[in-house]
C-alpha cells in the first residue's frame, strides 16, 4: 500500500512517514505544500491520502474537493487544529473520509490509516480470507489453516494488495506503484523476485492459492476451491 | 436611565401647540362675539330710551310728573329708569328695585353708555337728553329739557357670553382628542421604517453577518444616513472579527502542530527498542522541536502584548546606541554565515519607544536580513535623520521577496517561501509584530524588494523631543 503525506511541517511529516512504514507497513510519499500534494493526487498511485488542512499555496479541504471532483475515491484522512463542528461537518461534506485533530497520537493515526486502506478496497473486517489463507491486516500476519507464514516485509505487502482483489489481473507496474515509494530505486526486476519468493513461501505451506505469471499483463491471486 | 418616547413627543408637541391656538382662538372669538352683542344691546338701549322719551315728550306741566303707562310702551319689566329736569328733580321713574340709586348716579355720569351695579344686579345705562313740550295746545309750548337715564340688567347678556365660551371651549377639545388619534394612528404607520431597521439590525449576529433593512426603511430620506453607519459599522465589526478567527486560527493551528510534532517524536522514539545512539538524536530533535515552540509561545505573546496592551508611556531612547549594542551581540550568530553587520550613522536618534520594543524591532529586522543573506554578504543597517524623523534602514543582498508575496508579509503567520521550511526557523510572526510595534509609535513601516537583489527595509518613526 502507498500513501501520500501532505504536511507543511517537515518534521511532523517525516515523523508520521516514519511511523505509518514501520506500523502499517506502507510505502509513503511526503509533499510539504498543498500544490505539490494535489499535482501528486493526479497519478492515483495512492491508497490513502493523508492531508493537513492549513496548508501553504492549496488548503486541504481545496485538495478533497479537487480529488472528489475528479470522481477518485481514494481514502482520504484529514489532521486538522480544529475541532469546530462547522469546520468538521464541511470536511465530511467535501468528501473526506475521516480526520484527527492534533495533537493525535500515532498508534491511533495508524490504526485509522489501516482501516481506511481496508475500507477503500472493500474490506471492512481486518481479517482477510482466500482459500485457505487468512490475513490478519492489524497484526500484518499471514496464516496458512492456522499456521504461521514466515513472509519479508515486502513479500507481506505484495500478498496483502493481491489479497484485497483475489482473481484480479494486477500488473508489475501497479505493484511498483502501490507498493513502494519515490525514495526507492525500483527496478521491475525486483517485484519479479519478491513473487519467486512468496511462491516459494506458500508451496511449502503446501498451500493450493498460488500467483500466476500472466506474461506481458501481470499476477494474479488464484485459489483454486474457494468460495469468491 | 429613563426612556421616552418619539411617537409621545410628537404628540404631545402637535396637541400643546393646538391647545395653544385653541385657547387663543376662543378668547379672540369670545370677544368678538362678545362685542357684536355689546354692540346690538347698546342699540336696543336707545331703542327703548327713545321711545320712553317718546312717551314723555308731551306735559301740561314742566314740573308734572312723568308717568308711563308700561302697557302702552311695551318695555320689560325689569328695566329701570329715571327721568330728570335740569334743576336735578325727579320727574318719573320705574318702580322695579334698584331705581332709587339710579337717580343718585344721574349726576355722576355724562350724557352716553357705562355700567353699572345696583342691589347686585348689573345693568347697561344710557344717560341721554330729551326735550319736553309743555302745553303744545296753547301758543305752541315751551320746550324744557330733559334728561334720561334708561338701563337694563346684562345678566342675559353674561349668561351668552359663557354659552359663547363654552362652545368654543367643547369644539377644542373634541378636536385635539380627534387630531390625538390621528396623530398616533399616522406616526404608528410611518414610523414603521424604523421599527422594520431596527428589526435588521437586531437579526445581525456573529454567526450571519447580513443586514438587509426591507424596502420601505431604505426609501425613508432620514434613514439613510442610520442605515449608512450601520453597514460602515458591521463591515468594521466583521473585518475585525474575520481577523481574530483566522488568527485564533491560524495559532491554534501552529500550536497544535507544534505539540503534534512533539507528541509524535515522543511516540515514535518509544514504538521499538532503540540503541543509546537513536535516543541521543532522539532526544536532540526533541530539544529543538520545545525551542521552535518556546519560540512560538514567545513571539505569539509579544504580538498579543504590543497589540493589546495600551500604550504604555514610552520613554526617550537612543536607536543609535541599541542598534550598535545589537549589532556586536548578533553578530556572532552571523558569522556562523560569514554574514558582515555594518553600521551606517554614527550619532544619537532619539525615539520615543519602550526599550524591549525598540530591541525586538531592531533585532527581528536585522535577524531576518542575516537569515536570508548568502555568505560572504553584507547586511546594512543605516540610521538617518530625514525631514524631523528618525529613520532606519536594513538592508540586505539576500534572495529578495517574490513580487505576488510583499501585499502579505506583515499577515500573520505568513511564510514567503511556500514549503515553509521550518529549518528556517521562521514563525511568519516576527514582521506583524514589527508593524505592530512601529505603529504603536505612530510610525511606519515598509519594505521594497526585488526577487534576487535583496530587501530594504523602511522604518521611519518620529524624533523624540528632548
Amino acid at each position: 500500500m502507498r500513501i501520500l503525506i501532505v504536511e507543511d511541517e517537515i518534521r511532523l511529516a517525516d515523523n508520521i512517514a516514519a511511523a505509518l512504514r514501520q506500523g502499517a507497513g506502507v510505502a509513503v510519499d511526503c509533499a510539504h505544500d498543498g500544490k505539490e500534494g494535489a499535482s501528486l493526487t493526479e497519478f492515483g498511485h495512492y491508497d490513502l491520502l493523508l492531508l493537513d488542512l492549513m496548508l501553504p499555496g492549496l488548503d486541504g479541504l481545496s485538495i478533497v474537493r479537487r480529488v472528489r471532483a475528479r470522481g477518485d475515491a481514494t481514502p482520504i484522512l484529514v489532521l486538522t487544529a480544529r475541532d469546530e463542528r462547522r469546520h468538521v461537518v464541511e470536511l465530511l461534506n467535501a468528501g473526506a473520509d475521516d480526520y484527527l485533530t492534533k495533537p493525535f497520537d500515532l498508534g491511533e493515526l495508524i490504526a485509522r490509516v489501516k482501516a481506511l486502506i481496508r475500507r477503500g478496497k472493500g474490506a471492512a473486517h481486518p481479517l482477510l480470507k482466500v482459500g485457505r489463507l487468512t490475513l490478519n491486516a492489524v497484526e500484518q500476519t499471514v496464516r496458512c489453516g492456522g499456521q504461521l507464514i514466515d513472509l519479508s516485509p515486502t513479500e507481506y505487502r505484495i500478498l496483502e494488495y493481491l489479497m484485497f482483489r483475489p482473481r484480479a489481473i494486477v500488473s508489475k507496474r501497479e505493484l511498483l506503484e502501490h507498493l513502494y515509494d519515490y525514495t526507492w530505486e525500483h527496478h521491475s526486476n525486483v517485484i519479479e523476485a519478491h513473487i519467486s519468493n512468496l511462491r516459494k513461501r506458500l508451496r511449502a505451506m503446501r498451500e493450493e492459492a498460488t500467483v500466476e505469471t500472466l506474461r506481458g499483463r501481470g499476477y494474479r491471486l488464484e485459489a483454486p476451491d474457494s468460495e469468491l | 436611565m429613563r426612556t421616552h418616547s418619539l411617537t409621545g413627543r410628537l404628540i404631545v408637541g402637535v396637541l400643546l401647540a393646538e391647545l395653544l391656538c385653541a385657547v387663543c382662538f376662543s378668547v379672540v372669538a369670545t370677544e368678538h362675539e362678545m362685542h357684536g352683542r355689546q354692540h346690538a344691546f347698546d342699540i336696543m338701549l336707545r331703542g327703548r330710551a327713545d321711545s320712553l322719551l317718546g312717551a314723555v315728550q308731551d306735559a301740561d306741566d314742566a314740573e308734572a310728573n312723568v308717568t308711563v303707562d308700561r302697557n302702552e310702551l311695551d318695555l320689560p319689566a325689569e328695566d329701570i329708569y329715571v327721568v330728570l329736569s335740569p334743576a336735578g328733580r325727579l320727574l318719573g321713574e320705574s318702580n322695579g328695585a334698584g331705581t332709587r340709586a339710579l337717580d343718585e348716579l344721574a349726576s355722576a355720569h355724562r350724557d352716553g353708555y357705562f355700567n353699572v351695579e345696583l342691589d347686585g344686579v348689573h345693568y347697561r345705562a344710557l344717560r341721554t337728553q330729551g326735550v319736553r313740550i309743555i302745553d303744545r295746545l296753547e301758543n305752541g309750548g315751551t320746550r324744557r329739557p330733559v334728561t334720561l337715564i334708561y338701563g337694563a340688567p346684562t345678566s342675559h347678556l353674561r349668561h351668552e357670553a359663557v354659552e359663547a365660551a363654552r362652545f368654543y371651549v367643547i369644539s377644542s377639545v373634541l378636536l385635539l382628542a380627534g387630531t390625538g388619534i390621528l396623530l398616533a394612528w399616522l406616526l404608528r404607520r410611518w414610523l414603521a421604517p424604523l421599527r422594520e431597521l431596527a428589526q435588521a439590525a437586531s437579526s445581525v449576529s456573529v454567526a450571519s453577518w447580513e443586514f438587509e433593512p426591507t424596502e420601505n426603511a431604505l426609501r425613508t430620506r432620514e434613514l439613510e444616513p442610520i442605515v449608512y453607519s450601520i453597514r460602515q459599522l458591521l463591515k468594521g465589526l466583521r473585518e475585525a472579527f474575520e481577523r481574530q478567527r483566522r488568527f485564533t486560527g491560524d495559532a491554534a493551528h501552529e500550536l497544535k502542530t507544534s505539540l503534534a510534532l512533539l507528541k509524535s517524536s515522543l511516540q515514535l522514539l518509544t514504538m521499538k527498542q532503540r540503541n543509546a545512539d537513536q535516543y541521543e538524536d532522539g532526544l536532540t530533535g526533541l530539544t529543538v522541536d520545545v525551542q521552535r515552540m518556546e519560540e512560538l509561545t514567545e513571539r505569539m505573546l509579544a504580538l498579543a502584548r504590543v497589540e493589546e496592551e495600551p500604550s504604555r508611556l514610552a520613554e526617550a531612547i537612543d536607536l543609535g546606541k541599541l542598534v550598535r549594542l545589537l549589532a556586536r551581540r548578533l553578530q556572532p550568530a552571523a558569522d556562523v554565515k560569514q554574514v558582515k553587520i555594518r553600521l551606517a550613522g554614527d550619532d544619537t536618534y532619539l525615539v520615543n519607544m519602550h526599550a524591549t520594543d525598540a530591541e525586538i524591532l531592531a533585532s527581528n529586522l536585522v535577524t531576518n536580513a542575516v537569515q536570508y543573506s548568502p555568505p560572504e554578504a553584507e547586511v546594512i543597517v543605516s540610521l538617518g535623520a530625514p525631514d524631523g524623523m528618525i529613520e532606519m534602514r536594513v538592508t540586505d543582498r539576500g534572495v529578495g521577496i517574490p513580487e505576488a508575496a510583499l501585499p502579505h508579509i506583515f499577515e500573520r503567520f505568513y511564510r514567503t517561501d511556500a514549503s515553509r521550511s521550518r529549518t528556517s526557523g521562521g514563525t511568519g510572526l516576527g514582521l506583524s509584530i514589527c508593524k505592530a510595534i512601529v505603529e504603536r509609535s505612530q510610525g511606519s513601516i515598509e519594505v521594497q524588494s526585488a526577487a534576487g537583489r535583496g530587501t530594504e527595509v523602511i522604518v521611519t518613526l518620529p524624533k523624540a523631543v528632548g
